[in-house]
């Protein structure tokens, strides 16, 4: 039998000092890994087993809204500005990489109040439940990624070598977005309204951030955007695929380290207030 | 901590919030207080909030087993949660030594559209267990739960027991150093309930598992508890020996329960029992009787109208409300003729009902037992203990000898 005693007081974690709340964290995820695996492959078969398209949502999804866009630039509705390669291309490797945030951020921020009555009755990482809702929107990504070299082909259009660095260069939108899941997950837990206050933000959010265009030279969203994040997340590494070079690298570096900060802080946050959403869920 | 124990609960309280809407603004401002490390300051009520458990108190060492009983709504689910370490305290502090498992929620985890064998591993993973343990246990588990084939199928075309069955089967091979059991013990066929408390037995032998029950079950913590504890509107109010615990709660606690009446009809009602006496062997009135004892039990009675050949009797009824044991005098004796006050008297020789508690509703009847002219219900209640060095809920009288 281990000599483990777990003590449980009010304001359990805060008693103990920081350095133990990172231990304490490094700890949970890494005893956890096989539960967060387990999680994500129930949650993985069970959506692909009822659905009989299964898979293949993930490429009819983008293509849809590409399609969408094209139609309405071909009215003179919409102008996605000047792009050196074809547009298929531009827009699907802008929405793979949006969509890994949108429905990584919008997955998080339900995966505590699905799993709601568990959590009320047995004490399991609920850090791995959020983690785990993020393994469906990186399937997705890489499903949108198959189709993107697909699309290469198809043109004929040979993509950087940077292509290789696929994976370093998805790892800070995956920290941002998994860093606000954790910050939304709580949220959502005691207030439903965050939830669907998320779904409208991230709608228009899609709108407002240059994936499916190039950013404007005037107006206010080109103010914006110069501040968002996101933007650089996503057009710095397609900037870097499609042409080799990355104009806005300071951008890219500074979006980078932000989110790796929001990382860290909303961990350490979830960290000291999952019970608070057991509380109440 | 104590090397003995595994559990040390100290002056725990725990509050909730009766308005959803306020409980959301509170639930924000204790996240916010927590983030700038500053405490929830969770002694102080604020309004809509209340003591859900209110400074209790109890230890439990290595390998006992602690009772918690208590009407609905006197906390014991949320002390069971704060031991499972569901959320914390709001006051106090608990200790723990080893791993918690808790026989609460059966079936954690489980999706209806994977397999059985798919949601062993998931449920398994969710209660704890690592890859290495759940692949050694897995034979096991099947064979406890007793589906067959139907392991490979869908859970979603299982029937509700086998579902439970399975649920359970990987629970209880969670083999904790303390289990926490929440009245789940319920569910299931008899077969089934068995093979858990088996298991369980097993189990607190082989590794000296500390058990916590929460149950209404007198019996249950009759036979498992050594110790108990009974909460009322969150407190403590007595933590002790299990049959001196369940004295105390039937006595003061619970709420009388209406006894099935047999024949409501016909019933005039008249006033004509005024007091019932149990009387033991030594001519002592009492409250409490140990099974398999001589028992008298007197009717004062008292009637303007007179009463030909009346007819008394007394049924006894368990805490479930089952008719248990009835005595009455139209089989053994023509009372003569009735008027005024008077006392009538029963001795029984061998009382042989089973140790628990009793209510009594006495009937009184003219001529005929269908002639009923009172039956009433009583409030107070006959204990029937276990007498000294005896096994079982009866102590029956037996004679042995050597035949041949």
């Amino acid at each position: 039998m281990t000599e483990n005693l777990t003590i449980y007081e009010p304001d359990n974690a805060l008693k103990k000092g920081y350095l133990n709340i990172f231990k304490e964290i490094g700890r949970d995820l890494k005893n956890n890994r096989w539960l967060t695996w387990q999680l994500f492959k129930r949650d993985f078969l069970a959506a692909y087993k009822q659905s009989f398209i299964g898979i293949l949502w993930a490429f009819i999804i983008p293509l849809v809204s590409v399609g969408t866009f094209i139609i309405l630039k071909q009215s003179g509705v919409f102008d996605y500005g000047s792009i050196a390669v074809a547009y298929p291309i531009y827009a699907v490797l802008g929405m793979a990489f949006w969509s890994l945030f949108s429905t990584g951020l919008i997955g998080c921020s339900n995966s505590l109040v699905r799993a709601g009555p568990t959590i009320v009755k047995i004490n399991f990482s609920k850090k791995s439940l959020v983690i785990a809702s993020i393994g469906q929107s990186l399937v997705s990504f890489l499903i949108q990624f198959i189709l993107l070299c697909i699309l290469f082909v198809i043109y004929g259009f040979i993509p950087n070598i940077a292509i290789l660095l696929i994976i370093p260069l998805i790892i800070p939108i995956l920290l941002l977005t998994l860093g606000l899941g954790f910050l939304v997950s709580i949220l959502n837990g005691i207030i439903r309204d965050a939830g669907n206050l998320l779904s409208v933000l991230i709608t228009f959010l899609m709108f407002l951030t240059p994936v499916l265009y190039e950013i404007p030279n005037v107006g206010i969203l080109l103010q914006i955007s110069m501040y968002n994040p996101v933007y650089y997340l996503i057009s710095a590494p397609r900037e870097l695929i499609l042409s080799g070079t990355m104009s806005n690298w300071i951008g890219f570096m500074i979006s980078s380290i932000l989110s790796v900060v929001i990382f860290i802080f909303c961990l350490i946050l979830f960290h000291l207030t999952e019970t608070r959403v057991t509380e109440r869920i | 901590m104590d090397e003995e124990l595994a559990i040390k609960v100290e002056h725990v309280s725990k509050k909730y919030c009766k308005s959803i809407k306020r409980s959301m603004w509170y639930g924000i401002k204790d996240i916010t207080r927590n983030i700038v490390g500053l405490g929830s300051h969770s002694e102080k009520l604020r309004k809509d909030e209340f003591w859900a458990v209110n400074d209790v108190s109890f230890e439990v060492k290595k390998g006992e087993i602690l009772g918690i009983i208590g009407p609905n709504g006197s906390g014991k689910t949320t002390l069971l949660k704060l031991l499972n370490g569901i959320f914390w305290p709001d006051k106090g502090k608990i200790t723990i030594k080893g791993k918690v498992g808790a026989l609460i929620e059966v079936g954690a985890g489980f999706h209806p559209m994977l397999t059985g064998r798919q949601n062993v591993y998931i449920n398994g993973a969710i209660l704890g267990m690592n890859k290495k343990e759940i692949d050694e246990k897995f034979d096991s588990i099947i064979k406890f739960a007793d589906i067959g084939d139907f392991i490979d199928v869908p859970v979603k075309y299982y029937s509700s027991g086998m579902f439970i069955r399975l649920g359970f089967a990987v629970a209880v091979h969670r083999d904790p150093d303390i289990l926490l059991v929440d009245e789940v013990l319920a569910v299931g066929d008899r077969n089934f309930q068995i093979k858990c408390f088996r298991k369980m037995h097993e189990l607190k032998k082989t590794q000296d598992m500390s058990i916590v029950i929460v149950s209404h079950n007198e019996y249950v913590m009759r036979e498992y508890c050594k110790t108990c504890i009974v909460l009322n509107k969150g407190k403590n109010i007595f933590y002790g020996e299990s049959e001196a615990a369940i004295s105390f709660y039937i006595n003061n606690i619970v709420k009388e329960r209406e006894i099935r009446e047999q024949n409501k009809e016909a019933i005039h009602n008249k006033e004509i029992i005024k007091e019932i006496s149990f009387i033991d062997s030594l001519g002592n009135i009492v409250q409490t009787i140990p099974t398999g004892e001589k028992l008298i039990i007197e009717f004062d009675y008292e009637t303007k109208e007179k009463i030909r050949s009346p007819i008394f009797g007394i049924s006894f009824y368990d805490y479930q409300g089952l008719f248990t044991g009835f005595w009455n005098s139209y089989e053994n004796i023509k009372l003569p003729d009735i008027i005024n006050k008077g006392k009538i008297r029963v001795t029984i020789n061998n009382f042989d009902l089973p140790v628990g508690s009793y209510r009594y509703a006495v009937v009184v009847c003219e001529e005929e037992e269908s002639n009923v002219l009172e039956w009433r219900d009583f409030e107070e209640k006959l204990i029937v203990e276990r007498p000294q060095n005896t096994r079982g809920l009866l102590k029956l009288k037996q004679t042995w000898e050597v035949i041949k």
